[in-house]
């Protein structure tokens, strides 16, 4: 699932946890759990890329 | 628009005197509130829901359980008997799965509604076992998980502060009284019952149906036991003088003649019978209250006489007959028991179960004789079935208590079943012993009871093989939506009248009825199919319960001890020792719960009521403070005459003021209030007897949502009616929580306000906390033509400057355990698709909008069919993208990743988008008095009218033909209020009825003044005081023409509140899309492209204005055109084919055949007639259809 790209390893991608807050990065694959506190539903971080005005129609 | 005004706490009624309840608002925006809410007016009106589930998990199932019959076996060789109970349930607090390795164990209702998990607790009880009557064995046993209503004594939630409700992301106000079900907030609807233990008498011509001599007129009483089941039992009169009993089992009615029941039930003489059916025939008919005629003695004989006729002479001879009858419907065909005592089980378990000892139902199978007897004379009139008088309110803990009753019954009774069966197959090796019936127990599952509760909530359908003396099946549960905080209110307080009610076509059930007063509120009713079925209660209206009002435990026993005595020390006189039979008119009877307490002379009753009712207010007194004393007077053939007390659950109930004693605030029931006194402040003077109590508040017999509507005492009455239904459609703020929820839906408004002109329950019920409009500027003028036929004019600069801006958030959960099939491990991940690399172009495009992990990018916009998610098969490498649907963009608000439990990666998502809605062209908006408009234009700033004198230009313009028909007065006076309070700061008291009242106004009778209470002349003397014109009018300009208007305009403030009815959910057009493969037509359904259906009426329509082309465009070129081959000699339309150009190896595949080529006709062989004719396709279609059932079309074809 990789691809073919040759492209470094993706990065992996930060949730933070529905209860404490806290940041938790998680590889593919990886068990959906905040590492501290145990509680089972993350909410994905707001992404921190640029979007242009309109960004759909003009790729980034 | 009107911005956020400075005040520094108080406001200014209308009235002179302060608004009630104002909150400090300064306090309220300078600085941090540190004070918490009282919410406790909130929490009343969901009381009586979260107050009956604790029924249910406190004392409820331990009454059900301990009522079950148990199991008893017998070995048939080692001769072992077992005897098999059930005690000590219970329901525990809803906790996480086992393999969590959460901090806190605690499940919570914000987890269960973000993952869809259902909020449920273990629900356990102890299975007792007794062998040879030895010792008791205890086997504690689950019997699944049980929901749990969120707020109840069982959930986490109850007893936290707001700061803690708020950690636990809920709102601060949190009512509860809801469960949460696969992440839905679901309720069990309250619905409206025959009042327990009450006998009322009916007349209907079914029961002429029952059999032959069957009159039309019967009794009717629904017993309830302290359990909460029911069981319905009729009494019928026949025309033959006698009297039969009706009573259903497994929804089959049996029928038994009443004298075998009244000799069964006591030892007693048939003399002794006769003189108390007798004891209400008077001589002289013409006295006042006077019920029995002098049918009655023979009546009594014939009763008797048709018990002796079937040989039955003693108490025993009618016990055996009924157990003869009854053994197979008893289901007590192979137990050895007597006859006799099967007939007394038939008692116990069918006759009056309210009621324990025989003698109270003899005695009270002898009032519902004379209640019939009169009845049957007309010495009494029937009673309306369909007034509240006659009704209670069966409250969700007490139907979950019957289910669950039921279910382990059920349970217990497939435990017997295959103890049974073993027992009879393998008699040797199953003796019975312990961990035999442990093994039979995993054989049938126990965890079936919760899982049909949960059945229950989640379809509101209702298994049961008894039907539970419940008229419906079905509705019994319905989604809290939560569009507004109105809506979602409005869910808790509303009351069904029944399903069965709903099929009916008589309009007598709907009936806004009088005795209804206080109890369910006038206004708030929806028009259409559900209206005066679906009713709500009124604000101050309150559910009895099982507690008293210290909050303990209320023991109908002593209850009945305690009055008794209370009653006897006035005059009563008890049933026991039978010294002679008393009846009215001199003597009424005294009913307490449906049981005969006694009798009181019928002159000594009111100064007794009034004894009754001073010691009910006082607190630990032996009169509980809600018990009902309904006192029936005699008549001259009205209701049956009595005094009915009812101490009983599930009542309504409301508070008066007595104007007695120290003016204590009683509480009163729908029967009683009947036939009191209560004065209305404000109302006429009473012409008939002195008042006894006073309504506390003039708009008590509002609901919420009605009582929110400004001066609606100003407004006609449909009006109202149309706002509570607008009201619980508008966009508002829905949740505070907003970011812990996962609806589906969900509107919100960007920039709301708090209205200026406001009434007092705005305040009382925390509405600022859910705030649902926006004060606008609102001229009434006909400007430009676009705000005609209810059109309304926005100012597009208001809109821009974000007036009724809004967002819709849809969620979408992604659950991708649904695919897994049985055994498979993960198959299904979300991943960002790899085979999409080999496209390189798509796989940018596709990398754009989903991230590493197969899910968007929070903060995202997506347009439509952009990509959102991804989800790899990891067996076939296929991806599965999902592309957002629609033609408006969105903004992906959150994305949330569920465990789904155990060690599994990610399978469960839930992505929120956001969608924009700019109030636009098409969009429906309301004002608070029914006058609904759609936006027909957003006017540009510049061409706005303005103000003469200020300049203002309005934020919405509506058409004063608005007003004459509709008659909104209210809004009128809203208008002219709030432009005052906008220019005082204050806000202002628009509470109805306030005038009229004592706390508002100056109490002045409302009919001396003619309706003219006065608020239109203060109104204008405060736009005066600030240099406006009196009326409310302000000179203004042409915005297009810079001319002055010719006449003043209307210009004031009115809150206005944005619909959720959107054009952009609406709309719908086509040119070309799907068709219909069969019949090539267009499809219908906006979701699909469709179109809309251009009907017989619309083609009337056109053919009337001779608009011949446009109707074939419409119909033929638009629709099905097609052109066909006909041949002319055949007149075949099915016949002709297309030539092959090529023979040989091209045209045996089919591939030399070409549109436009050489036609055929099959038939006559040649292509020579072959003619081409328009016509649409369904004719070719219908030409196919005849050929198959072998008829021939000709077509006959010529040229004009």
């Amino acid at each position: 699932m990789d691809g073919s790209m040759s492209a470094p390893p993706p990065e992996p991608v930060t949730y933070l946890c529905g209860d404490c807050g806290a940041d938790n990065t998680l590889k593919p694959g990886d068990v959906i759990q905040c590492r501290e506190c145990g509680y089972r539903i993350l909410y994905k971080k707001r992404t921190r890329r640029t979007f242009g005005w309109n960004s759909s129609s003009s790729s980034t | 628009m009107v911005g956020r005004t400075e005040s520094s706490g108080g406001s200014v009624a209308i009235g002179g005197s302060a608004m009630a309840s104002t909150p400090k608002f300064g306090s309220f925006y300078g600085g941090r509130k540190e004070e918490e809410l009282d919410c406790s007016s909130l929490y009343d009106l969901t009381k009586p829901h979260t107050e009956s589930f604790d029924y249910f998990v406190e004392r409820g199932l331990e009454e059900a359980v301990r009522r079950l019959q148990p199991i008893e076996l017998k070995h048939p060789i080692s001769g072992t008997s077992l005897r098999l109970w059930v005690e000590k349930p219970n329901v525990s607090p809803p906790m996480k799965d086992l393999g969590s390795q959460a901090l806190d164990q605690r499940l919570l209702p914000s987890e269960c509604r973000l993952a869809g998990l259902t909020y449920r607790g273990i629900f356990t009880a102890d299975i007792c076992m007794q062998w040879n009557n030895g010792v008791v064995v205890r086997h504690n046993i689950s019997y699944g998980k049980m929901p749990v209503m969120v707020k109840s004594s069982v959930c986490h939630l109850r007893g936290l502060n707001q700061k803690q409700l708020v950690a636990a992301k809920e709102e601060a106000t949190e009512m509860g009284g809801y469960f949460i079900c696969n992440g839905n907030e679901r309720i069990i609807r309250l619905l409206i019952m025959p009042k327990r233990n009450y006998v009322v008498g009916v007349k209907r011509t079914s029961y002429k149906n029952r059999g032959p001599s069957y009159s039309d007129k019967g009794v009717m009483i629904r017993c309830v036991r302290p359990d909460q089941s029911a069981v319905t039992m009729r009494m019928y009169y026949m025309n033959y003088g006698s009297a039969s009993l009706g009573f259903s089992v497994r929804r089959q009615e049996f029928l038994i003649p009443v004298g075998i029941i009244l000799k069964a039930l006591i030892e007693s003489n048939e003399y002794e019978i006769y003189e108390q059916l007798m004891s209400i025939q008077s001589d002289s008919k013409a006295m006042k209250g006077a019920l029995g005629s002098q049918f009655v003695s023979q009546r009594a004989k014939i009763i008797l006489e048709e018990v002796r006729q079937l040989s039955l002479f003693t108490r025993h001879d009618c016990l055996q007959f009924l157990g003869n009858r009854f053994r197979p419907v008893m289901g007590l065909e192979d137990k050895q028991q007597h006859a006799a005592v099967v007939g007394e089980q038939v008692l116990n378990d069918y006759i009056l179960v309210h009621l324990d000892n025989p003698l109270d139902k003899f005695n009270l199978l002898v009032f519902m004789l004379q209640k019939l007897f009169a009845l049957v004379d007309g010495m009494a009139a029937p009673d309306n079935a369909d007034a509240l008088q006659n009704h209670e309110i069966l409250l969700p803990g007490h139907l979950l208590t019957i289910v669950v009753k039921d279910r382990i019954q059920d349970w217990l009774l497939r435990v017997q079943g295959q103890l049974l069966k073993e027992m009879k197959e393998k008699p040797a090796e199953n003796d019975l012993q312990l961990k035999h019936v442990q093994k039979v127990f995993e054989k049938v599952p126990a965890s079936d009871v919760s899982k049909k509760v949960e059945y229950l909530l989640n379809t509101g359908n209702l298994v049961s093989q008894s039907g539970l003396d419940l008229n419906q099946v079905g509705g019994f549960t319905l989604v809290a939506e939560k569009l507004n905080f109105l809506r979602y209110l409005s869910h808790f307080r509303s009351v069904h009248r029944g399903a069965f009610f709903a099929t009916l076509r008589t309009t007598t059930v709907r009936k806004l009825l009088p005795e209804s007063w206080g109890f369910m509120c006038p206004v708030h009713t929806p028009d259409g199919s559900p209206c005066g079925l679906l009713n709500h209660l009124t604000a101050a209206c309150q559910i009895s319960s099982d507690l008293d009002a210290r909050g303990n435990k209320k023991d109908p026993l002593a209850i009945r001890k305690s009055v008794t005595k209370v009653m006897v020390n006035l005059g009563l006189v008890p049933v026991l020792p039978k010294l002679s039979n008393m009846a009215p008119p001199e003597y009424l009877t005294v009913l307490l719960d449906g049981c005969v307490i006694g009798h009181l002379a019928t002159g000594a009753i009111p100064s007794i009521i009034e004894h009754l009712r001073r010691l009910k207010v006082v607190d630990g007194s032996e009169v509980p403070a809600d018990m009902e004393i309904a006192y029936i007077p005699c008549t001259s053939a009205g209701s049956y005459p009595g005094l009915y007390l009812a101490t009983t659950p599930s009542r309504f109930t409301r508070t008066v003021k007595q104007m007695f004693g120290d003016g204590s605030l009683e509480l009163i029931g729908p029967l009683e209030q009947a036939y009191m006194e209560i004065k209305c402040p404000g109302g006429n003077e009473p012409i008939g007897p002195k008042p006894t109590h006073e309504e506390i508040n003039a708009t008590a017999f509002l609901s919420v949502v009605a009582s929110l509507t400004p001066w609606s005492d100003h407004n006609q009455s449909p009006r109202n009616m149309y706002q509570c239904q607008m009201g619980k459609q508008t966009m508002g703020f829905p949740a505070q929580a907003l970011q812990c929820r996962a609806d589906n839906k969900m509107y919100r408004i960007q920039t709301p306000q708090m209205p200026i002109a406001q009434t007092n329950a705005w305040n009382k019920y925390h509405m600022n906390q859910f705030p649902t409009g926006t004060n606008a500027i609102v001229a009434v003028l006909a400007y430009t033509g676009f705000d005609m036929e209810d059109a309304m004019i926005l100012n597009k600069s208001s809109v821009e400057r974000g007036l009724h801006y809004g967002q819709v958030y849809k969620s979408e959960t992604i659950d991708l355990t649904e695919l897994r099939q049985r055994g498979d491990g993960v198959t299904n991940v979300f991943a960002r698709s790899g085979a999409m690399a080999r496209f390189k172009e798509q796989a940018d495009k596709s990398a754009n909008f989903i991230d590493i992990d197969g899910l968007p990018y929070v903060g995202q916009t997506l347009t439509e069919g952009d990509p959102y998610c991804s989800v790899v098969n990891k067996m076939t490498g296929q991806s599965k993208i999902s592309k957002l649907k629609g033609s408006e963009a969105a903004i992906v608000d959150y994305v949330a990743a569920i465990n789904t439990g155990s060690k599994d990666p990610l399978q469960k998502v839930t992505i929120r988008t956001r969608h924009p809605r700019y109030p636009q062209i098409g969009d429906k908006f309301s004002s608070r008095h029914g006058q609904k408009g759609v936006c027909s234009q957003l006017w540009p700033d510049v061409d706005m009218p303005f103000s003469a004198v200020t300049g203002m230009r309005p934020d919405i313009i509506i058409n004063p033909h608005a007003f004459p028909s509709r008659m909104t007065i209210g809004m009128l006076l809203e208008s002219m209020a709030a432009k005052a309070g906008a220019l005082d700061g204050k806000f202002m008291n628009a509470t109805p009825f306030k005038k009229s009242s004592k706390e508002g106004g100056d109490g002045k009778d409302f009919a001396k003044t003619g309706g003219n209470d006065g608020t239109a002349d203060l109104l204008g003397q405060q736009m005066n005081a600030h240099g406006f014109n009196y009326h409310g009018t302000e000179v203004m300009y042409s915005g297009v023409l810079g001319t002055e208007f010719v006449c003043e305009i209307y210009l004031g403030v009115v809150y206005y509140q944005r619909l959720r009815h959107m054009v952009s959910d609406k709309y719908q057009v086509r040119s070309m899309g799907p068709v219909n493969p069969v019949t090539r037509q267009p499809v219908k359904g906006r979701k699909v492209g469709g179109g809309i259906r251009f009907g017989e009426m619309e083609r009337d329509s056109l053919l009337a204005h001779g608009a011949a082309y446009l109707l074939h465009d419409r119909l033929h070129a638009c629709s099905d055109y097609h052109t066909a081959n006909v041949c002319g000699f055949c007149g075949s339309l099915l016949a002709t084919v297309p030539l092959p150009t090529t023979r040989g190896s091209l045209g045996s595949l089919g591939l030399g055949i070409q549109q436009g080529g050489k036609k055929i006709c099959r038939v006559c062989n040649t292509s020579k007639g072959i003619e081409t004719v328009a016509m649409p396709f369904v004719f070719r279609y219908l030409a196919a259809e005849l050929a198959a059932m072998n008829i021939k079309l000709t077509m006959t074809l010529s040229q004009n």
